[in-house]
């Protein structure tokens, strides 16, 4: 009786600790940021290992086999063999982030932005109904709190935390995602919210145009660059609803941001000093024609056997 | 002798911690995947008994609040872990049916991790973090469970058998 006393009695100072604490963060106390800066610091070399270490193991979980042979020779040669795939699929990972920075830089010199350039060391657990990443660089270089964040195809998230060495990204899949949005072209404008999916919808905020799917939408930017930068590719319309009776239209969007491979990205530390407007639009793929062969046949006068 | 016991849990503890923001977290799972630390709290907390497995709720959930991927306030996992630990080591200890088989831990681990998310969800809404759309949350939500299905069979054995080390009990799954 008296340990249940007990039981109970520290589980009501407990309640009362975790009820202290939350209302210590939603009134916004200083400490609790403490605590999770220092939390980051500490973790953030081990998500860099994890990250180096388990590379090659992402891609390499469903090729590898052991075969449970015991001859030296046949060891050696696959032992040679995996450490000759292991260091092609890293040649591929390295090339596959070679192509996503090369893409991010070719966005980012369109615009005029400037930008810094992070790999992703850690994708968020869904455990928390989130969508994150983190990355390795932080306010050591440069990067502060409400930038925007590109990925090769346009936006990618928002940092929502900086750490001295690491930073958290809010991706444009997370629910509670909002940007404001233009139609490149009719310069429409509306709000685009995530669905946390690579889906996200968009409410225009006037009647008075439609909008049609493969319309695509640009970041409209934000007072003083920040969180968004003005022109950056956000998605393209896949179904419109343009009902009569509707307050205000509604859009389903396709980001061309695929968050599930992310590798590389890249942080605005800057913007551009004019607006780029629609310079970032997409280039539409050309189908190349495919030459028709013609054949002239010309009739022998006597019959071939 | 709890201190002691506590103290030797703790290390154990980070480590999971550490596997889960690290490892774990490298890997993009379908369905929204599992913590490992949810998994490791829950088991232990229906080894143990309701003082240890609020203690150890309240630990584990407060290191959720540190890790920098957690969308709600702080103290938000620190309060449902702790009344997780409590509530399933409330049912769950000293009961044979439960205790001793390992079916029976497995069902209050999977069952548990549910009831944790949703009451992660509801209370998220109440404090006002947006969780997705519903058909979403319930997708996340099966993801998950069914995750907690695949690995607990897997890790219970580790885990009873470091429960076991720690706290000289006989119950070994």
């Amino acid at each position: 009786m008296r340990n249940g006393g007990r039981a109970r009695l520290l589980l009501v100072i407990l309640i009362v600790t975790s009820l202290f604490l939350i209302t210590l963060d939603l009134r916004g106390v200083k400490v609790i940021d403490g605590f999770k800066q220092g939390g980051q610091t500490v973790m953030s070399p081990f998500q860099r290992a994890g990250s180096a270490v388990l590379s090659p193991v992402k891609n390499f979980f469903s090729d590898v086999t052991h075969l449970g042979r015991t001859r030296n020779q046949i060891e050696k040669l696959q032992a040679e063999n995996a450490n000759l795939k292991s260091k092609l699929i890293n040649r591929k990972n390295a090339d596959a982030q070679l192509k996503q920075l090369k893409g991010i830089l070719d966005l980012a010199g369109t615009a005029g932005y400037k930008i810094v350039n992070a790999k992703v060391i850690s994708h968020g657990s869904s455990q928390s109904f989130s969508q994150t990443i983190v990355i390795d660089s932080g306010s050591n270089a440069g990067i502060k709190k409400n930038m925007t964040v590109l990925s090769q195809y346009g936006i990618a998230g928002v940092v929502k935390d900086v750490y001295p060495t690491s930073a958290l990204i809010l991706l444009a899949s997370d629910p509670s995602f909002r940007i404001g949005a233009r139609i490149a072209g009719t310069q429409q404008i509306g709000i685009l919210t995530g669905r946390g999916t690579r889906s996200a919808s968009l409410q225009l905020l006037d009647n008075s145009t439609t909008v049609k799917e493969g319309d695509v939408l640009l970041s409209r930017g934000s007072i003083a660059n920040r969180p968004f930068v003005p022109g950056v590719p956000l998605g393209y319309v896949t179904s419109a609803d343009n009902s009569a009776g509707a307050v205000a239209q509604t859009a389903t969007i396709r980001y061309y941001t695929n968050f599930s491979t992310l590798g590389v990205v890249a942080v605005v530390v800057s913007g551009s000093a004019s607006n780029p407007g629609d310079a970032l639009v997409p280039v539409k793929p050309r189908v190349t024609p495919i030459p028709t062969v013609t054949v002239f046949v010309t009739p022998s006068p006597t019959p071939t056997k | 002798m709890l201190t002691r016991r506590l103290s030797i849990a703790t290390p154990i503890f980070l480590i999971i911690y550490v596997i889960q923001e690290a490892v774990i977290s490298q890997f993009r799972l379908p369905g929204g995947g599992f913590s490992i630390l949810v998994i490791f709290t829950l088991t232990w907390a229906v080894l143990s008994e309701t003082e240890v497995a609020a203690v150890v709720g309240f630990a584990a959930g407060f290191l959720m609040d540190l890790s920098q991927t957690a969308a709600g306030p702080f103290g938000q996992w620190t309060l449902i872990m702790l009344l997780a630990g409590y509530a399933i080591s409330y049912v769950g200890y000293g009961d044979d049916h439960v205790q001793g088989n390992a079916i029976g831990i497995i069902f209050f681990v999977v069952i548990a991790n549910l009831l944790v998310e949703i009451a992660y969800v509801a209370s998220g809404a109440l404090l006002g973090v947006s969780s997705g759309s519903l058909i979403q949350i319930l997708i996340t939500l099966f993801g998950m469970s069914i995750w907690a299905l695949l690995i607990s069979p897997i890790l219970l054995p580790i885990f009873s058998r470091l429960h076991a080390i720690i706290f000289d009990s006989r119950l070994s799954l």
